[in-house]
């Protein structure tokens, strides 16, 4: 076994192990609460460490990175259905690997799952059961991030999208059913649009195979004609679109993180969103370049007008999480807006937020959930100086507010600064407005700071403890990758930009 | 010390900001010595670095500046450079920044003992020390943006220090929030820059605009919104809001950020990019417009307030905007000078109201004050000079600093520009004795303030009387003489240029009416206020009720900006929140699953389960498609 081969084993390994998990948690008897949560933890630490490596040995350049392989490395490769019925050779194969872009968001879903398993540490109501199903959501989104064959980079999806609708329906809170119920709704609505645009291509393509780079040379070449492409284009995007809060279809986004447990909520807002914008990558952008070529203009004014939208919108609201929720709403609309400029400087800076908000988020989710559980309650007016009480809390929503901000030094600079540089080439106008976008981000997050953090102490919070420690090393966890994405952004533009300038259609 | 190694000094107060905000709450006395130590060496630093700056400065040469740079990251042929770039504009702001850091640290001990959070105070500090002076050796737009908004935050956690107070949150976010906006300005003029240049290096951008490579609309957008960015950081009028109430924040803070550093950080991004300013259309006049508009109006606030900080904090806004005057009439000697001058003699009386107000148990207002010269002499006279100097009396440091200021608005502009700049100077000697009288002389108006008045400790007078020192002397950098003793080339107009050095001679014509002016306001001043008797100042607000109240009430900027964020940008929200809970939600979404679910229910009615419906269905099925074949076969 040769050394690449080796690698392809780690990526197998990472996808096995939240299956891995479901499994052993499986034959745990549901009453051993601690022999459930230290099983997942150990798992966890395993995927965070695999995601690691995969991230750090990811070559981006030298003999290692082939530029024909579309930058694919630690490639795993295994016949599963071929030469039957309508499937010809290499028809529906278990490829995994990674390129530049799904390596970073694999490190992602390491950190966040990571973050999660500790967070959940005191849920206690049938915590075996909810680490089944969010093992099952983990396995989902890293399949979804390995795959390079369309049939299974679905099945990933969806393996991804339906245990939602039961860990928000049985552990949520705030109207869960409807959040739990609408949510479901949507993003399979936004499937089904998916699974015909894949169909389609399959069908067009004529070449019998599922596998991406197959297709993606197809869509290259014109065996996918321009006319196909510029019809089927939007399906796929507008498909994975709903699950990146593409407006006007984001409505899910505010009621389902409200609704959501805390360690869904940072598992969804932080990676689940992700998966929808890098489908259009993947789906959009690799598959029908002639297709992103006619479309990008129109994501382009539906991102834009997402990031004012929810930036806006965010401005009044009293809830936490809908201030959070919103606000995922207009980060994700930089995503697209950074998606739509095509050239490598916006979608290299599109993939750095994607991965900034999914930590970010995280870390306000897992705060947000820190203080509802103790007081049962996320309206802002019913706090104020909080921080006597819980002072690590707020330095922790501060720094996490801050990055939200785009405050330079944290993340969220460094990824919304190469949006603005990759949308100013283009389209200077939108850039401009998505600027001002960002200063309303300061508006809403420091009004809440206002009203919750500062200001006199209600004593009827006297009683609010600070972070549990396992609640702090998630925290510091997340505030880390945030920190180090923010002051030595290199190791991420160097590792995305190898892969986004190999990017069909691409201006550089 | 080679130049280039100039990012150390921004290293060692931020590489200390981390030590004292983990470790310092376990350090004794929460390691407010480390905060000296760090900006301590930071201005060891300095005076190793100037001698080497000297040797390889040379104007005749137009050897100007030292710069060095890495690779920073890149993406394609996307590359971004971090670096550092030396020049005389950065050694002047690096003489003014490591000074008044270190002299705030020290009496920072005396002024924060005992607060709460003491020592998050001094790690804080620390970090704006170590932003502020990457900001001004920074080679590039990127890491001048990047410091820019971390002097921005830094500023915001220090007005919000004692955040149990309402006030001083709201401070706090005002000032975060009001620059924010003036930085979308800056960050759209860069992005409009790099857009014609493909470049953040701020030489290159130069090089490029003096040679005509960027088209003219280009050239005034960018300008005009990197000078936004300016406007709102120095608090020049529309902005100007924040800086009277970010007075909340503890005083030594106002004394290094709110008067001598930050503040000019707007001034000192004009200075950097004044080449490229001047061969845009209309930009040199409308930077000075902006300065003048600033310098009267604030200046006209001032006469009517009654806290001692805010009466400083509107001669600072009025201040910044004499130093924007001074670049617009594109002189960036007297812009750099007048910064420095002002930067020491600013600090000085900051932290002497500081002092006051700690000598007095944490009383700023005039009304309660006093008399107090006599229970706190140094305070009191170390005020008193820097009030002087101020007001712009030879040979005290604002003089001569303020003379090369009139001179170069009368070059550029003529006499109007002069005769108003010189107004605004009236103006200062008139509000700042009125100040000086009324906390210092007469009868105390709160005799039990007053007898627990006491003269500060000496951590807290030590950097009064060297401030004290340097605002007296520190205008004398103006003459060649003095220049070359220290080392340097010459006086400061033959070190700070934009085109060609030249030496200073007194200009009578000018100097003498200067004088006069400056004469006139302390005159006036001491006249109306003079034995801290108000029946004078009373009468003259008497005779102009209308006038005095719109002073009183700050020309209503707050109102009316409070009146549009309630009706328009929150109006606006709620509209937006609505159209989203009732347009998209429950009429697109949920709208969509009650027409599904309504189709639903009348489908339903069609699966009767009775046998002899479905018997006549397929019937009906039969017959028609029969019918159907039969009619398209013909």
């Amino acid at each position: 076994m040769t050394f690449d081969e080796a690698q392809g084993y780690v990526v197998l390994a990472t996808l096995i192990a939240p299956l891995a998990a479901m499994l052993i948690l499986f034959f745990v008897p549901g009453e051993q609460k601690t022999a459930v949560r230290y099983i997942s933890l150990f798992f966890a630490t395993l995927m965070l460490g695999a995601s690691v490596y995969i991230f750090v040995a990811y070559q981006f350049e030298g003999p290692a990175f082939s530029v024909e392989g579309h930058g694919i490395q630690m490639e795993f490769k295994r016949a599963w259905v071929e030469n039957t019925a309508f499937l010809g050779p290499g028809g529906i194969t278990l490829r995994l690997g990674v390129d530049g872009i799904s390596a970073l968001l694999v490190l992602l879903t390491g950190v966040v799952a990571f973050a999660g398993t500790l967070v959940s540490w005191k849920l206690d109501y049938r915590t075996k059961d909810f680490f089944l199903l969010f093992w099952m959501l983990v396995a989902g989104v890293y399949g979804t991030f390995f795959s390079l064959d369309l049939f299974f980079w679905f099945f990933f999806y969806e393996l991804a999208v339906v245990p939602l609708y039961l860990l928000i329906g049985v552990w949520g809170s705030t109207r869960k059913e409807y959040g739990a119920m609408k949510l479901t709704l949507m993003l399979v609505g936004g499937s089904a649009l998916v699974w015909i645009g894949i169909f389609a291509v399959f069908n067009e393509a004529g070449l019998g195979t599922f596998d991406m780079p197959t297709l993606w040379a197809a869509g290259a070449n014109g065996t996918l004609s321009p006319e196909f492409q510029k019809t089927f284009f939007p399906f796929m995007v507008i498909g994975c679109g709903v699950l990146a809060a593409l407006w006007p279809l984001h409505t899910w986004s505010p009621d389902g993180h409200m609704s959501a447990p805390t360690a869904v909520s940072m598992v969804h807002a932080g990676v689940l969103m992700k998966l929808g914008a890098f489908g259009i990558i993947r789906l959009g952008i690799q598959l029908m370049p002639d297709g992103a070529d006619y479309w990008m203009p129109a994501l382009m004014v539906l991102g834009t007008v997402g990031a004012v939208y929810g930036a806006v919108a965010a401005l009044t609201q009293r809830d936490f999480k809908l201030i959070s929720g919103y606000s995922s709403v207009s980060h994700m609309g930089y995503v697209l807006m950074g998606l739509a400029t095509m050239n490598s400087i916006g979608i290299t800076g599109a993939v750095l937020q994607m991965f900034s908000h999914g930590v970010m988020t995280a870390l306000v989710f897992l705060l947000i959930g820190a203080l509802y559980d103790q007081a049962h309650t996320r309206d802002l007016k019913d706090f104020g100086g909080i921080g006597k009480v819980m002072p690590m809390w707020v330095v922790f929503y501060s720094i996490a507010g801050l990055a939200n901000v785009g405050l330079p030094a944290l993340s969220g600079f460094t990824a919304e600064f190469h949006i603005f540089v990759g949308t100013f080439k283009t389209y200077p106008l939108f850039g401009g407005l998505a600027i001002f976008a960002a200063a309303l981000a300061a508006a809403y997050m420091l009004r809440m700071f206002a009203i919750v953090f500062f200001g006199p102490f209600n004593p009827r919070w006297s009683s609010l403890k600070d972070m549990t420690p396992h609640e702090y090393m998630a925290g510091a966890l997340l505030i880390g990758s945030m920190v180090v994405m923010g002051v030595w952004w290199a190791p991420f533009t160097d590792r995305v930009a190898a892969t986004v300038t190999l990017l069909p259609g691409m201006t550089s | 010390m080679n130049p280039e190694y100039s990012w150390l000094l921004a290293a060692i107060p931020a590489a200390m900001f981390f030590v004292i905000a983990f470790a310092g709450r376990y350090l004794p006395r929460g390691g407010d010595y480390l905060g000296v130590a760090a900006t301590g060496a930071s201005f060891v630093l300095f005076f190793a670095l100037l001698p080497d700056f000297l040797d390889v400065f040379d104007a005749e040469a137009h050897v100007l500046a030292v710069a060095g740079s890495i690779e920073w990251s890149t993406i394609g042929d996307f590359e971004l450079r971090m670096g550092v770039f030396v020049d005389p504009v950065t050694v002047v702001m690096f003489a003014v920044v490591t000074t008044v850091a270190l002299m705030v640290n020290i009496f920072s001990i005396g002024y924060m003992k005992g607060e709460p959070r003491y020592y998050w105070f001094f790690a804080v500090l620390q970090l704006f020390v170590a932003s502020m002076l990457m900001l001004v050796m920074a080679d590039n737009l990127l890491l001048l943006y990047i410091s820019w908004e971390l002097v921005g935050v830094c500023s915001f956690l220090l007005i919000g220090f004692y955040w149990e107070k309402r006030s001083a949150t709201e401070a706090a976010k005002k000032a975060f929030i009001t620059t924010r906006v003036g930085d979308v300005g800056l960050l759209i003029g860069i992005l409009v820059f790099w857009k014609e240049t493909n470049t953040f290096n701020i030489q290159e951008i130069i090089h490029m605009a003096e040679g005509g490579q960027i088209s003219e609309t280009y050239l005034f957008v960018g300008s005009i919104c990197m000078f936004l960015g300016a406007m709102g950081k120095s608090a020049q009028v529309p902005f100007h809001v924040w800086l009277p109430d970010a007075m909340e924040g503890p005083t030594p803070v106002s004394a290094l950020i709110h008067a001598a550093t930050m503040v000019v950080a707007g001034v000192y991004l004009t200075a950097r990019m004044l080449p490229v300013f001047a061969v845009a259309d209309h930009m040199l006049l409308i930077i000075t417009i902006v300065g003048l508009t600033t310098a009267l109006l604030t200046s006209a606030i001032a006469f009517a307030q009654t806290d001692i900080k805010k009466v400083l904090a509107y001669s600072t806004v009025g201040k910044l905007g004499l130093m924007f005057v001074a670049l617009g009439s594109g002189s960036v000697t007297a812009a750099m000078f007048l910064l420095m001058t002002h930067a020491f003699v600013k600090a000085l009386l900051f932290l002497g109201s500081g002092s006051v107000i700690l000598g007095t148990h944490h009383n700023q207002e005039m009304d309660k004050l006093g008399g107090i010269w006599k229970k706190m002499p140094i305070t009191g006279t170390t005020f008193f000079v820097a009030t002087l100097a101020l007001a712009g009396l030879p040979p005290l440091a604002m003089f001569w600093s303020e003379d090369e200021l009139f001179a170069a608005a009368k070059d550029e502009w003529g006499l109007w520009a002069l005769a108003l700049a010189m107004l605004a100077v009236f103006a200062t000697g008139i509000f700042m004795v009125r100040l000086f009288i009324r906390t210092f002389t007469g009868q105390p108006r709160d005799p039990h303030v007053y007898e627990h008045t006491r003269e500060t400790p000496a951590v807290m007078t030590g950097p009064l009387v060297f401030l004290c020192v340097l605002s007296v002397l520190s205008g004398l950098v103006v003459f060649h003489g003095v220049g070359t003793a220290l080392g340097f080339p010459g006086g400061i107009s033959e070190f700070v240029f934009q085109h060609e050095p030249h030496r200073y001679e007194i200009d009578w014509a000018l100097a003498i009416p200067s004088v006069l002016v400056a004469l006139a306001g302390v005159a006036i001043g001491a006249f109306v206020y003079w034995g801290n008797d108000l029946r004078r100042s009373t009468a003259l607000a008497n005779a102009q009720p209308r006038a005095y109240d719109l002073i009183r009430n700050k020309f209503y900027f707050d109102e009316a900006y409070q009146y549009v964020i309630d009706r328009g940008v929150l109006g606006f929200s709620y509209l937006t929140s609505w159209f989203d809970r009732y347009v998209v939600n429950d009429t697109g979404v949920n709208g969509s699953a009650e027409v599904t679910g309504y189709a639903g229910s009348v489908l339903k009615l069609f699966q009767t389960g009775r046998l002899p419906n479905y018997a006549m269905a397929i019937a009906v099925g039969v017959i028609g498609l029969a019918l159907a074949g039969l009619w398209l076969r013909g």
